[in-house]
């Protein structure tokens, strides 16, 4: 880019080629300045006064704001509801992240299988993705209704179960119907994202492979799952990061059960149900540092190995 | 080599799988939205409706209803106006985003100016933020500005929050447009500013129509933002619509499962017949 700056401005006079320059420069302004607005008024604004907040008492029903260090933060370490909610978040993540990696593989190979049809395939494959997540949490609910429910009514036709289960009563199932929901959701992303992969892997490595005897087997783990690591790569992040922010799925299907609570409605209900303002604003606080670190080790992995090529 | 017999019927199997993975939610909703109360809290399932009904759609669209023989006030008047809201506000902040992030990413990809890569990367690591981070001072700049439950409140917000992933998407769209054209549209001495809108924007339409229909659909289904910013019907959207109905009456799953499938026109309606570009939109929105 900066080439081609340097070769036509070569021609031009110094005058001239600083005016260029500074015209360039006023344009670039004009053209970003409504976006750093925007984000300014209403993102970078309130990082900023969330940042401060969290290191003061900031609660609407007790006077005044004293500055109180990172007592907040010490407070969330033993606060035992906020451990309760980072381990039904790292559940999700888990759950989330296995289940839409081999899911969204699996689909994502289909696809690139499949030549009849696969326009349709996709579509139907992308739809969860782009309905709203809480009428799919809607729809969920339903299925998963204790006495008239799909779930319970096919698992007990086809004899999987003895007796009417109430789902939602046992934890551990609890977080993964919740997980299932997001999954069915953000599955979409992980196969798009792996499908493109998939295509860009030229079909003379396969053939060259299987000239040297190679099983199907080998192909996968030898050819398949190298060249599309960049991708797994990102699609790992994304489903991370999604799922590190589930709010809507557990909220609709389970409201603020300390069973499915994730950190983001401990941050709801720190701030808005108790009105501990700053104490939530702390937790969030740590949520994006977390978000913010588990895209960035991604990222520069992606990075690194985008470069070699 | 041809594929056996076997190897078809597995790929037959997997690819009805996958499509009661992704479409039988939507198909019991609708089967749902289409049954008869009395259907619903049967015995047994039945997965095409029994005795199929309109009701639960009279009861939203129209002016009055009966409920198992007693008329019961429909809920109309709300629900068109959550339909206006959901429409008009993301209408609007897919409008806005898209013209901010087209000239913005292009200034990212094609302008020097200082500071361009720190605002870049600032305004892309948002993305990581989570909506919470933000709430209370954005909640307190909105009530001293008199934007809560306003369209140009909510819309703004929007922006805010979809701007960043637009911008990502259009920057690599720019990147892979070849820059002669432009070079030479410079040489016959065309500004930049009409090379950007009459030869850049024309080649980077499918990029458009991706990046608006990645928020649009954000926008659509948006809840968090809304159930805050947006607590009356003036401005308040289907998302938080629907899950009220469980509050107002009791939890009327015909009902909605009915306002549900409403709900889901229009995604249906992109994913049938804009996909490519939404697909498009999710490769380059998280690769690159």
């Amino acid at each position: 880019m900066s080439s081609e700056l340097v070769n036509s401005e070569t021609a031009l006079t110094r005058a001239g080629n600083a005016s260029a320059v500074n015209s360039e420069r006023m344009l670039g302004f004009a053209f970003v300045a409504p976006i750093v607005v925007v984000m300014g008024f209403l993102v970078f604004g309130p990082v900023l006064v969330t940042l401060w907040d969290s290191l003061h008492r900031v609660d609407p029903m007790r006077a005044g704001t004293p500055f109180i260090g990172l007592d907040n933060y010490r407070n969330l370490m033993s606060d035992a509801r906020v451990l309760h909610a980072w381990l039904n978040t790292l559940a999700y993540v888990v759950f989330a992240v296995v289940l839409e990696t081999l899911g969204g593989l699996g689909a994502a190979l289909l696809l690139n299988r499949i030549t009849w049809g696969r326009r349709w395939l996709l579509a139907a494959v992308v739809l969860p993705w782009a309905l709203p997540p809480v009428v799919n949490a809607i729809v969920w609910s339903w299925i998963y209704n204790p006495s008239h429910g799909l779930l319970n009514s096919v698992l007990f036709s086809t004899g999987l179960i003895g007796a009417y289960h109430v789902w939602f009563n046992d934890r551990t199932t609890a977080l993964l119907l919740v997980a299932l929901v997001h999954v069915w959701r953000m599955l979409p992303l992980t196969a798009v994202i792996l499908l493109a992969a998939l295509q860009s892997i030229p079909a003379e490595l396969y053939q060259a492979a299987r000239l040297d005897g190679a099983g199907p087997f080998r192909l996968f783990s030898k050819v398949t799952l190298p060249l599309i690591s960049g991708g797994l790569a990102i699609a790992l992040s994304q489903s991370t990061v999604f799922a590190f922010n589930l709010f809507d799925e557990a909220w609709i299907l389970n409201g603020s059960s300390l069973d499915t609570r994730s950190v983001l409605i401990q941050v709801y209900m720190s701030a808005f149900q108790d009105l501990r303002f700053s104490y939530g604003m702390a937790l969030s606080v740590l949520v994006m540092f977390a978000s913010l670190v588990i895209s960035l080790v991604y990222v520069l992995r992606v990075y690194r190995e985008t470069r070699y090529d | 080599m041809r594929p056996s017999l076997l190897s078809r019927i597995g790929l037959l199997a997997c690819t009805a799988l996958l499509l009661i993975w992704s479409l039988g939610p939507v198909y019991w909703a609708l089967v749902t939205s289409l049954s008869a109360p009395i259907d619903l809290v049967s015995a047994s399932p039945h997965f095409f409706p029994v005795h199929p009904t309109l009701e639960h759609y009279r009861q939203l669209l129209g002016a009055t209803s009966f409920y198992e023989g007693s008329a019961v006030q429909s809920v109309w008047p709300q629900f068109s106006r959550a339909l206006v809201n959901s429409l008009l506000t993301s209408l609007l902040a897919t409008i806005v985003t898209v013209a901010l992030a087209a000239v913005g990413a292009y200034a990212f990809v094609r302008l020097k100016f200082p500071g361009r890569n720190v605002l870049f990367v600032l305004v892309v690591a948002s993305l990581a933020i989570p909506a919470y981070t933000v709430m209370i001072p954005l909640y307190r700049l909105m009530v001293s500005m008199k934007l809560i439950d306003t369209y140009f409140g909510v819309t703004m917000i929007y922006v805010s929050a979809f701007l960043p992933l637009a911008l990502w998407l259009m920057r690599s769209v720019y990147q892979s447009l070849p820059l002669s054209l432009e070079e030479a549209a410079w040489m016959d001495g065309a500004g930049r500013t009409y090379t950007l809108f009459r030869i850049v924007l024309p080649l980077a339409a499918p990029g458009l129509i991706a990046s608006a229909i990645l928020t649009f659909l954000s926008a659509w289904g948006q809840f968090m933002i809304p159930l805050v910013f947006s607590p009356t019907l003036s401005t308040k959207p289907l998302t938080v619509l629907i899950p009220e109905f469980v509050s107002r009456n009791y939890v009327d799953y015909g009902l909605m499962n009915a306002a549900g499938m409403l709900a889901i026109i229009p995604p249906i309606v992109v994913v049938l017949f804009l996909n490519r570009y939404l697909v498009q939109g999710l490769m380059a929105g998280s690769g690159k």
